[in-house]
Formats: structure tokens, sequence, C-alpha cells
């Protein structure tokens, strides 16, 4: 895969996962703010790992509260080569 | 009713699986490699005794608490056993794992383990260096220990459980969100076995082929006591998905059923919906759900148009309409309070929107009136008691409207440490047997219906939350005026939503909107689903001055909240209470057309 931008990705994801039209994201949005409820949150994770074909451990999560948070754990995660931006 | 035989104690029951090969659990990815995990009932009992054997070690002793979050089921089980061996009391804890939640995670861990006074914290391996900033705040804390060393070889064991009574406490299971003063219900060893053996013998009727299928929490009371606890006494096989696998792809939960010839699931109203939306074309194809004895349902209220979405839509599946099963439970009952018949389709009650909102009654609905559709929860469990009652003890008739009260062996022995809340509710030595359930509901025909809650306990997701707690929340919002925020549920799709009552003089509502939603979600894990801003002096509240949250819940059901005049201040004021609104309010006209509006919504 070459350059993933997350914040397209999520606006992309929360359409797809959640029926939800998110506009102005940037890296310090904070997930929580947006008004998902914790299923359609934890759904959006999942949409993130299979796009990205990674595996963001459980107990990363709980610190993930922005979005750049969001691209720094998937950065962590993603095979060498690949440029995450936001 | 003659009494209950002596039901098997669950430590007597897992002793006696010594020899019990062929059955038993499996953990869905739970060993190193990947793959299946699987512990026979025999297996299971050998590491419980080890797992014993290493509380023991610690010190610990009868009576002690034993605090654990452990995320992953093949090392909370037999954790959650061991320390039932060695007579010590767990207290289960949900762990860490909800997207950027970790401070109000660490807060509501702090509260409950300051309340639950545990001697030990084992916790799952991967989560350990999250949690080591509470054991400087929890004073009893002795240490805390990865559960992987609990299950190390414990050669030469002492193989026999600690002798137990039915009176001694098992464990406490907290279910609320408060954190300032979390209640945790205290389960007995008594109370235990009473409920299991009644489910499994007398209302699902555990046979040798069934498997249970889970993704339940372990640290949830339908999880912990209804998918395993009661399967390790009825020795039913049973699978379970970790629920964030769930959460994350629900279809899981079918699929499993399905590759595992699933026959018993239980699960709130939530994940029905949640399935029912997300299952593709190719999987319905191929799914064989028709071996589904019981696709319990509970823990939240139930939606008739959720579980008939979900029963029409599986059809294709072999899924049989009767294996919907509505059941109704809670804590303080230990778990399960009653079942519909297994052999029952899903059961509506139509019933007269006027005279419930009237008189308090349930009259069945003629034709062409305003009905309400209330699902059936079934008879009571056999030896015990459900009873409606009036707020003086008085029992009601049959189609009256009132307090939920349940009678039995298998009522909890309270709140632990908390006389006050257990007498309340009707528990404990001071109490008449009966629990006040907090829920409103009828009976007819034997059987009982859920009809509302007089407790303002929200339930979200299949969890509980205080509303005071998210109020305090919302009053930390620069702009909301101090104690002006109410809040309270509507039905949703597939759950209760959370809803925001607040006054503020702030011109600049769209901000203010946002900064609430954001701070509820920060604090609690909750998202709200609406925000309603209105002027100082709108929110109703009563001649001393508190906010009436059911009546404002009914003002803005009905879509009158702030059109029924502006509450004014004042000692003189405040009795003299707008016209119109008194005359809405002694009519229940507010709550008809609220009925209406969440009839049209559910339908």
């Amino acid at each position: 895969m070459a350059d993933v931008n997350i914040l397209e990705l999520f606006q992309k994801a929360a359409l797809e996962v959640d029926n939800r039209k998110l506009s102005g994201l940037t890296k310090e949005t904070v997930i929580s703010s947006l008004g998902m409820d914790s299923v359609a949150v934890m759904e959006l994770v999942s949409y993130f790992e299979e796009k990205l074909s990674v595996r963001i451990p459980d107990e990363e999560l709980g610190r993930v509260r922005t979005l750049g948070d969001l691209r720094d754990c998937v950065a962590r995660h993603l095979p060498p080569g690949t440029q995450v931006t936001a | 009713m003659n009494p209950p035989p002596a039901p098997i104690g669950l430590v007597e029951s897992l002793d006696s699986a010594r020899d019990v090969h062929d059955r038993g659990f499996t953990f869905l990815g739970g060993a190193a490699d990947g793959t299946d995990l699987v512990y026979s009932f025999a297996g299971l009992r050998q590491e419980a005794i080890k797992r014993a054997h290493h509380l023991r070690a610690l010190g610990l002793t009868k009576g002690d608490r034993v605090a654990m979050v452990i995320p992953d089921g093949q090392e909370f089980i037999p954790t959650f056993l061991g320390a039932l061996w060695a007579g010590l009391v767990p207290v289960p804890l949900y762990p860490p794992l909800a997207l950027g939640k970790l401070d109000a995670f660490m807060e509501a861990l702090t509260g409950i383990l300051i309340a639950s006074t545990p001697r030990v914290l084992v916790v799952g391996a991967k989560v350990k260096p999250l949690l080591w900033s509470v054991v400087g705040k929890v004073a009893t804390l002795e240490s805390i220990v990865d559960s992987s060393e609990l299950g190390k070889p414990a050669p030469g064991a002492d193989e026999r459980p600690c002798p137990l009574e039915p009176g001694d406490l098992a464990f406490l299971q907290y279910t609320s969100g408060s954190t300032s003063a979390p209640k945790g219900v205290m389960v007995t060893h008594g109370s235990l076995a009473a409920n299991c053996d009644t489910i499994a013998k007398l209302a699902v009727r555990t046979n040798a082929s069934d498997v249970g299928v889970s993704w339940l929490p372990l640290y949830h009371d339908m999880g912990l006591i209804g998918h395993v606890l009661t399967p390790i006494i009825a020795r039913v096989t049973s699978v379970f998905i970790p629920t964030l696998s769930f959460i994350k792809n629900a279809t899981l939960w079918l699929e499993t059923i399905h590759k595992y010839k699933g026959t018993l699931s239980f699960a709130p109203n939530f994940a029905y919906a949640l399935v029912t939306k997300r299952a593709r074309a190719d999987q319905l194809a191929r799914w064989d759900l028709s071996r589904m004895r019981i696709f319990g349902c509970g823990a939240e209220p139930i939606n008739p148009g959720t579980m008939r979405a979900f029963a029409d839509k599986f059809a294709q599946c072999g899924l049989k309409p009767e294996a919907i099963t509505p059941c109704y439970g809670m804590a303080e009952a230990t778990l399960a309070m009653s079942f519909v018949g297994l052999d029952q389709p899903l059961k509506t009650d139509a019933i007269d929107e006027a005279s419930y909102h009237g008189e308090q009654t349930a009259r069945p609905a003629a034709q062409g009136k305003a009905q309400l559709d209330v699902v059936s929860c079934g008879k009571v469990l056999p030896f015990h008691e459900l009873s409606i009652q009036d707020d003086t003890g008085r029992r009601l008739a049959e189609r009256v409207v009132g307090e939920i009260c349940f009678k039995g062996p298998s009522v909890a022995a309270g709140y632990w440490q908390n006389p006050e809340a257990t007498r309340a509710a009707g528990m404990g030595p001071e109490g008449n047997g009966w629990l006040r359930t907090g829920d409103l509901g009828y009976l007819a025909e034997g059987e009982i219906y859920i009809s509302g809650r007089l407790k303002d306990i929200l339930i979200v997701n299949g969890r509980n939350y205080y509303p005071q707690r998210i109020e305090w929340a919302v009053e930390e919002v620069a702009g909301v005026r101090k104690g002006s925020a109410v809040v309270f549920s509507r039905p949703g799709k597939s759950s209760e939503e959370v809803v925001v009552c607040a006054e503020t003089r702030d011109p600049d509502r769209e901000a203010l909107r946002a900064a609430i939603v954001a701070k509820v979600n920060e604090d609690l894990q909750l998202a709200v689903a609406d925000v309603r801003l209105v002027p100082p002096g709108v929110l109703p509240k009563t001649s001393s001055g508190k906010l009436q949250r059911r009546k404002t819940r009914e003002q803005y059901l009905a879509d009158k909240l702030g059109k029924e005049g502006v509450r004014t201040m004042g000692d003189m004021g405040q009795r003299l209470l707008v016209a119109k609104h008194l005359a809405f309010s002694l009519m229940g006209r507010a709550r008809h057309s609220a009925r209406g509006i969440v009839r049209r919504f559910l339908s």
C-alpha cells in the first residue's frame, strides 16, 4: 500500500459504518467529540484494520483520543514503507 | 409451592467435574498461537485448583476480596473459579479497552476499588502496564498480580476447596456507571446456586447436546452467570468470543453459532439490532441457525420491532421464531427472574394507551384505539414469586401498573457496605423478602410485562448509568447554568439514547451543544443523541427547587419543553406554576402524546 491519509479514511469510514457525514477533521479532532456511540467507534477501528491490514492491539485503544493519536497508532503497526499522513 | 430442593453449589459442582472430559469451554483464538483454546470441565477444575493455590500463597484467606481486570476469557474464568475455590470474593471489573477512554476508566476503576476494599488486583498481562497508577490510590491494595502468574504449575496443590455455606459471599457485582458511590451487589453461594440451578433445570432445560455461544463481557451478570457459571453447573459445552471481536464485527456471533452448532445464546437488544444490520447476503445464504433453541434477550428494554426484524431476517437460515426468548433479570436477583416459555414465539400485549397513562392500568386495547405494544417477559422462575406493588408495599391486582417486586432464594444479600441502599431495595435481614426492582410493569395471566422504570437509571448498550453523574459532567461545561442540567433516555433504534436538557444564557448554542457532547463522551464514554438548550427558568422544578427529571422527559417526548410557560422564580412563583403546564400534567396529556411519539418511533 502507498500513502494513507487518516483524515480521509476516517471520513469514509464514518460514512460507510455509521452513515455519518463528517467535515473539517484535523489531527487534533477528538474522536469522542464526534458524537458516535462506543459500538460505532469500535466498528470504525475494525474498518481501519481491514482496509490497512493492520491489527491495533486492544490495550493501545485507551490512549487514542485524537485522529493524530490514531495516525500514530496505525503508523506503529503498518509494514515499513507505507506512509501515514493526517 | 414446596421449597426448592437444595441446589448444588458452584464449587461443589466444579469439584465433581473431575472426570468430565467430553464437555467444556472453547475460547476463540485463546491459545498463545492464536488458535482456539479448549478446557474440558475436568481441565477447568484443574486450572481453578492451580490458581486457588497461588492465590492462597499470597496470604489471602476466606472472604478476602480479589479485584479482577482480565480482558481474556481463558484467563478470567479459571482465575475467577480459583478465587471461589479458595473461598475468596472476586470483584470482576471491566477492562480499559474503549477508544481514548483511559482517564475515565481509571477514575471509575479507582472508585470501585476503594469501595470494595480488595487486597489484591489480578490483571491481564496486556493491561497491567496501564493499571499501575491505581496502587497508590487504594489503601487496601497490597499487590497487582499478572493472571498468567496464577496459571503457572503448582505441584502438590491442595485439591480441597474451602468449605462454604450458602450464606457465604461468592462475589461482588458492580453494575452501574456511578463512580462516586458504586454499588456492589453481594451475590452469595446460596443465591448463585439457586439461580443457576433454576435457570438450567427449569427455564433453559439444558441437555447434553446443548452448545452455548457468548460474546458477552465476563464482568457483567448475564455474561458471567448466564454463560459461564450456569453452564458449569449444567455441564453445557460453551464457546466464548472475545467481546471486542464481536463489537468490531458483529457477524462473528452468528458465524460462531453456525460453525460450532450453537443452541443457546443470550444478548441485549442492541446486539440483535446490530447483527441484523450487518449480516451480508452471502452469510445469510450459508449460515445454519436451525439448532438454536434459545436466543435470549435481556439486560435492557426489549424493542419488539428489533426482535421481529431479527427473526424475519434469519428465518432463511432456519431460525425458528420460538427461539426468540425474552427474559427479565438484574444483578440484585443474582441474574434471572423470568423467562418466556421455550415453545412460545415473541408475544406482545396491545394495551390501551389512554388508560395506561390515565389510570395506570393495562387494559387490552379496543380496535381502532391508540395502543402500546409491551413485550411479555414470561413467567417467574419456579420457586420464586413476582408481584406488583404500590409504594407502600400493597400488592396490586392483575393489569394494574406498579413496581415489580421479586422474592425467592435467588435474591442477593444486599449491597456491599451500604445498608441504606440495601434497605431501600428491600434486601438484607431488615427487608421483608421482596426485592424492589425499581422497574414498572404489570402481570397478566401470570406473565410479566415491563413498561418503564421508577429509577432514573439509563441503560445504553446494556450498561447502566446514573443520570446524576452525567448531569454533573454537563454542569462543568462553561455556559451551562449550575444545577440546571437534566439527563434522561429516549427510545432509540437499537438501544436507549441519551438526551441532555440544560438552561443557558449563552447565545452560541451550537458551540455549547458541541462542548456538552464532547464532555459527556470524554467523561462517561457515552454518546449524546440530543442536546436541548433552553433559557433559564424553563425546566420544571419541584416546589423545593429540585429539578424534575421525569417531568422534563415527558415534556421533551411530547415536544412541549419550553412551550408550557416559564417557571417563575421565588417562593410564591414556584407555587404558582403556569396554569397551562399544571393542566397538562394533571390530565396526563403530556404523557399521552409522549407515548404516541415513542410508538411511532418504534414502529
